[in-house]
């Protein structure tokens, strides 16, 4: 009975985890290639070394960058928000705003925001040319600040539900006990967020890591995260691109899953860890 | 990755829990500080969504100007001639199905899991998680091979992985519902002699109906939202919003076109979020849900 209850999303969920990441492996090594005979090679993995080892570092660097600034911030307005009065549910009700919005339509909005043609330069009456190029610059600013836009309103609601149900008491005994508001929050309210920190953080990164979109249309050609070079080989003409395609998808997905086995290990050592 | 938020809930503290806090209250110094991070946070918030209201109704704008020079509905006219209405469309029916589809698994799966009853639990929670950990593209270039080869049609394949996409959504949204559920309810209805079938639609679905309603709208989103699955492996048989939005954002010049997609793109969850908030709120099982005493439960009362 209880089987097959679960077994419907669990057969779904199987075939496109399981599949997923064993078809891109088996593709990745030459086990299936569109014409030929399969033969057991990194070549995929070797034909494009350098851009996949430049794309790594790229994606973990706007990966950690996105993931530390939302994770500040949405700390920060989960503090106000959870503050009560007028000013926290103003910012509880605009960050809860911004959460339905697809990350496209972000991307979107903030390139009409700060692109040297945005709303930013011409409120500041700087001229196209002397505005920095955020969007499609060396630094990947725009991305980094889609992402940090989008997810620090999740880092803001879900650490301030966890702040709202279990902390106030804490809070409260704390500072009865004579605990100013600085010692408080450090010793109480950051301690006691953390767990939900963590795991939002692990929800971050992996997604800001994997995710093509933003990346795509907010940034420059040349270097190309792991996602978007995936994304170009797969969409290449040549034979050989399909499997280096899938080699990127395994190595992305081998970040991943060590990020979040890193992740966990973290959440466990919280002394709230249940 | 919004499946941890409280929709319909309430994370600000009442006024007479925050007034009553007398220890607590806010010097002067602070209050200054506390209300300069509060507009500083609702600039941060609110500010992308500026742009996208003000090019709705511009005609044109050019560089150097504030405000648009020439206002007007050319962009929605514009967005209309591109076929912003189909692709309104599809992006609703395909979130719909999603939902559809994703919500009930995903509820049977969280019953079964919380009662207890299925064999390697941590694994098969693990694996219903799993989709959250994976990439959509890795899913995508392993899968699309096999899709092809078993002559699946584009749209069903981009409804599977989509679902698969929704699943720890809906199950762990689900889970926290089933958690505060008590099936005392239901062993009540049957021995007043309810059929399972009554026990279902009058009792255990309308007990965990705010919970199912923030599962669909997860899922709603899931599929609203996508790019990537779509693009890939609809190949071209449904062009939804962002797809739509997508190719006019990489052109130079279409930025009233683009806000008025984006727009469209943004209003349907929003009046979804709203009016899951109002059902949270007003359901009458809402109190039950957040605080069951020891006198309220069945057990105590006939």
């Amino acid at each position: 009975m209880s089987l097959a209850l679960v077994s419907p999303a669990l057969l779904v969920a199987g075939f496109v985890v399981i599949g997923g990441i064993g078809m891109s492996l088996v593709q990745s090594l030459g086990l299936l290639p569109l014409v030929g005979v399969p033969s057991l090679s990194l070549d995929a993995y070797l034909a494009n070394g350098e851009e996949l080892l430049i794309g790594t570092g790229l994606s973990l660097a706007i990966a950690t960058a996105s993931t530390v600034l939302s994770c500040i911030i949405g700390l920060t307005a989960a503090v106000v928000i959870t503050q009560g009065r007028r000013t926290g549910r103003i910012v509880a009700a605009v960050s809860a705003l911004t959460i339905p919005i697809p990350h496209l339509i972000g991307a979107a909005a903030i390139g009409l925001l700060i692109s040297d043609a945005g709303i930013i330069p011409r409120m500041l009456g700087i001229p196209g040319t002397e505005w920095p190029d955020l969007v499609g610059g060396p630094w990947w600013v725009a991305v980094v600040l889609e992402y940090t836009w989008k997810e620090s309103a999740f880092v803001a609601l879900v650490v301030a539900a966890v702040l709202a149900t279990r902390v106030a008491r804490y809070d409260e005994t704390a500072a009865l006990l004579g605990a100013g508001r600085a010692r408080r929050l450090r010793h109480v309210v950051i301690p006691l967020a953390r767990p939900a920190v963590i795991v939002s953080a692990i929800i971050i990164f992996v997604y800001t890591f994997g995710s093509y979109e933003v990346a795509w249309l907010l940034g420059r050609p040349y270097p190309e995260p792991l996602p978007v070079l995936a994304f170009r080989l797969f969409d290449s003409i040549t034979l050989t691109s399909r499997p280096e395609a899938a080699a990127v998808a395994v190595v992305t997905t081998a970040i991943s899953l060590a990020v979040v086995a890193i992740g966990m290990a973290c959440l466990r050592r919280t002394p709230l860890w249940k | 990755m919004a499946m941890l938020i409280p929709y319909g809930q309430r994370v600000t503290p009442d006024d007479p829990t925050v007034s009553s806090r007398g220890l607590m209250r806010p010097r002067p110094g602070g209050r200054t500080l506390r209300l300069t991070i509060a507009a500083l946070l609702t600039v941060w918030f609110a500010l992308p969504l500026v742009p996208l209201l003000l090019w709705f109704f511009a005609d044109r704008w050019s560089a150097p100007a504030v405000l648009p020079t020439e206002w007007g509905f050319d962009g929605v006219t514009s967005a209309l001639a591109n076929g912003a209405v189909p692709a309104f469309g599809q992006s609703l029916a395909l979130a719909l199905v999603v939902a559809a589809i994703a919500t009930p698994l995903g509820a049977m799966a969280a019953r079964a899991l919380t009662r207890g009853a299925v064999p390697f639990p941590r694994l098969v929670s693990g694996i219903l998680l799993a989709p959250l950990a994976l990439p959509a593209f890795v899913a995508v270039m392993g899968l699309t091979i096999v899709l092809l080869r078993a002559r699946v049609p584009g749209v069903v394949g981009v409804v599977i992985l989509l679902v698969a996409a929704a699943l720890p959504y809906t199950v762990y949204t689900m889970r926290v519902a089933y958690a505060a559920h008590d099936l005392a309810y239901e062993d009540e209805a049957r021995t007043l002699g309810a059929s399972r079938w009554n026990v279902l639609w009058r009792v255990h679905l309308p007990l965990v109906a705010p919970g199912l309603a923030r599962a669909a709208f997860l899922a709603f989103l899931v599929g609203w939202s996508d790019y990537v699955i779509t693009v890939l492996v609809g190949g071209g048989t449904i062009v939804t919003l962002p797809l739509l939005v997508a190719s006019f954002a990489a052109g130079v010049g279409n930025d009233a076109v683009v806000a008025v997609l984006s727009v469209s793109a943004i209003v349907p969850p929003l009046v979804l979020l709203l009016a899951l908030g109002r059902f949270g709120r007003r359901y009458p099982t809402a109190s039950y849900l957040h605080g069951p005493t020891a006198s309220q439960s069945p057990k105590g009362s006939p």
